[in-house]
């Protein structure tokens, strides 16, 4: 026992020594305060959990209701949106992206990240004032004679579509990227020299190699849109997702045992997602 | 190693910061004021304060109601000299006993105060909570695309009016709206009512064209929806920005609410706090509060000395004639805010 994949005892004790402050943090952040959740979501309502309370499945019970239901189903077909419009618009960009020479690559990538610098909530703002009645996109589709009366773009659900795919597409367009960009041409040049349609030799051989890199996009992209609500209060969507659900149970009928078994079940379909992918040969995202 | 170092650095500056708290709560002139961002303007207010009286001010801030409770639960009603928040959550506050009585004795001047806003339900006998601002939320609708005349909630279902409102995404408010308009109490719990207002609310839908907290107003100015009913500052920023916008006083009643200042039953620096009272209670100064928060001012004695942009707007001014329609939202019981949000969530899955 020498040996712990090609390192030296002493070299796996020292990392293991440097990985130790990480675990701490994750259980002090993350373990513990899911514990507490997990705890309180099965106390009554009205206790906090502790030593010698009542445990109970009720808060659990009271979720099995048909409009829980119909928001949680909703708040999983926006992310389902979300993360295909993103995989549509990510792929085909991030492909380009990695085929573009070296100058125009960077520009790419600047376009990519840059963005990154400013909070979401201002760059969401951004829109709605690009999106607004009187705003600029009605403006030029009006001078266009596109249209002939202002279309109130804001408060509807592909507002509020828009607004998540700009949010999310370079979690899609990142992964993607890496994926063509470590592709071997020489594969795709085979193909071709045997004969393969264009069309053909991207189904067949670009495609299934950066298969990994559409998946991991995919779950980045999905994941968080599960849980995401702010979005949609912004855009003025008035959508019930299920962050609206916990946080209204929590602050406003204060029930914070039936919000807790909220987040539970919100956490183990994410988590369960995340397994799905992994088992299916999914690589680490190392954001896990 | 670096990264040792780095842990260890942040730790040091942790515990640091932590030593400096002890150190501060024991100096005598420091006043720990604990609200909403950007509720107290600095350099016309804090400042001020500051220099008259040399006392050093600290801004906490919240994001909501709920937070400010639950902090100072935490601290057993400690930490914190002056707490600004929601006529609801001092209610649950005092009934907490977790406020003290200001001191009359310093506070000479709280008969500045215009009599109709003391002596509420947060506080019977006025010995605890400062009023602030008072706000009340309003229909403010653009008379050049709405063909119909707004006077109350009522015409709000008007068929004219399709996929043209913006409403205030709370259940609460919203369906308090519906109840005023049924001539019932926005604080009902019968649940025959509900039901009735539910219903109501429903056919409400194709009139709606958005729901959100507080934007409102920019959705009437850009042209997205042409009617809104939203919250005092918001109905004045969107009056100033189109000065043709129309604004109803609700013929059928009105919601309400007051914002007051109070002293935690376990402040550090009660003088302090106290002093801090009798200051915002100044005529001038809380007349600057309320030009500055948009809000309308329960101070009597501020109305001599306020702008006159400010007396002349019936955002305002109107709720001084107004006053005895006006209605609280007020805290209810985990299971009757339940119903509540269910008929506000049955709503909005079938927008």
């Amino acid at each position: 026992m020498a040996r712990k994949n090609g390192l030296r005892a002493g070299e796996v004790r020292r990392s293991a020594l440097f990985t130790l402050p990480m675990a701490l943090l994750a259980v002090l952040l993350v373990a513990l305060p899911l514990i507490y959740v997990l705890g309180t979501s099965l106390v009554e309502s009205g206790q906090s959990f502790s030593f010698g309370a009542a445990f109970t499945l009720d808060n659990y019970r009271r979720l099995l209701r048909a409009d829980y239901l119909m928001v949680f189903l909703g708040s999983l077909k926006l992310a389902f949106l979300t993360t295909l419009v993103s995989l549509l618009v990510g792929y085909p960009f991030a492909y380009c992206m990695a085929r573009a020479g070296r100058k125009l690559k960077s520009l790419l990538m600047m376009l990519v990240i840059i963005p990154f610098w400013t909070s979401a909530l201002v760059r969401i703002y951004g829109w709605k004032i690009l999106l607004q009645a009187n705003g600029p996109v009605n403006a030029v589709l009006r001078g266009l004679g596109l249209i002939e009366k202002n279309i109130k773009f804001l408060g509807s659900y592909g507002s509020v579509l828009l607004a998540m795919v700009y949010c999310m597409i370079s979690f899609m367009i990142l992964p993607c990227h890496s994926a063509v960009d470590k592709l071997d041409l020489t594969l795709v040049e085979a193909a071709r020299d045997l004969g393969s349609k264009p069309w053909r030799a991207f189904l067949d051989v670009t495609l299934p190699l950066t298969m990994p890199g559409i998946l991991a996009g995919c779950v980045l992209v999905f994941v968080p849109s599960v849980g995401m609500f702010y979005l949609s209060d912004i855009m003025g969507g008035g959508l019930v997702l299920v962050g609206n659900l916990i946080r209204d149970q929590l602050l406003k009928v204060r029930d914070w045992n039936t919000g807790s078994a909220m987040s539970m079940v919100l956490i183990v379909i994410t988590a369960g997602i995340y397994l799905i992918y992994r088992r299916s040969g999914g690589d680490d995202l190392g954001v896990f | 190693m670096k990264k040792f170092f780095a842990l260890l650095l942040a730790l040091v500056m942790m515990s640091a910061c932590a030593m400096a708290e002890t150190v501060n709560q024991k100096d005598e002139a420091v006043l720990n004021i604990f609200s909403w961002e950007g509720y107290i303007d600095y350099s016309t207010v804090i400042q001020p304060f500051e220099e008259q009286t040399g006392i050093k001010v600290n801004y906490a801030t919240f994001a909501s109601n709920e937070e400010m409770y639950e902090k100072l639960s935490a601290v057993n009603g400690g930490d914190y000299d002056i707490i600004l928040a929601s006529d609801y959550i001092l209610n649950t506050t005092r009934e907490a006993g977790l406020m003290q009585k200001f001191d009359p004795e310093i506070v000479s001047n709280f008969g500045n105060l215009n009599p109709d806003f003391t002596h509420q339900y947060f506080d019977p006998d006025s010995e605890y909570v400062v009023p602030y601002v008072s706000g009340i939320p309003l229909i403010v609708y653009d008379p050049s695309v709405v063909d119909v005349e707004i006077k109350g909630f009522s015409d709000l279902w008007n068929p004219a009016l399709k996929d043209s409102i913006g409403l205030i995404d709370d259940a609460r408010v919203t369906i308090g709206m519906v109840l005023l308009s049924m001539g019932q109490s926005m604080n009902t719990t019968d649940d025959a009512v509900l039901a009735e207002a539910a219903e109501k609310l429903a056919a409400l839908k194709d009139n709606i064209h958005v729901l959100e907290y507080e934007n409102l107003h920019n959705y009437l100015v850009s042209g997205d929806v042409s009617v809104a009913y939203t919250f005092t500052p918001f109905v004045a920023l969107a009056l100033d920005a189109n000065p043709d916008l129309a604004v109803v006083w609700p013929e059928e009643g009105l919601g309400f609410g007051i914002d007051g200042c109070f002293i935690p039953v376990n402040a550090p620096h009660a003088k302090n706090a106290n002093l801090f009272l009798e200051f915002l209670l100044r005529p001038e100064i809380a007349a600057v509060c309320a030009e500055w928060q948009y809000y309308c001012s329960p101070n009597a004695a501020a109305m001599d000395v306020i702008s006159d942009w400010y007396k002349e707007n019936p955002v305002f001014s109107g709720i001084y004639d107004r006053i005895g329609d006006a209605e609280y939202v007020k805290n209810l019981s985990s299971a009757d805010e339940q119903k509540f949000q269910d008929i506000w969530t049955t709503f909005k899955l079938s927008l």
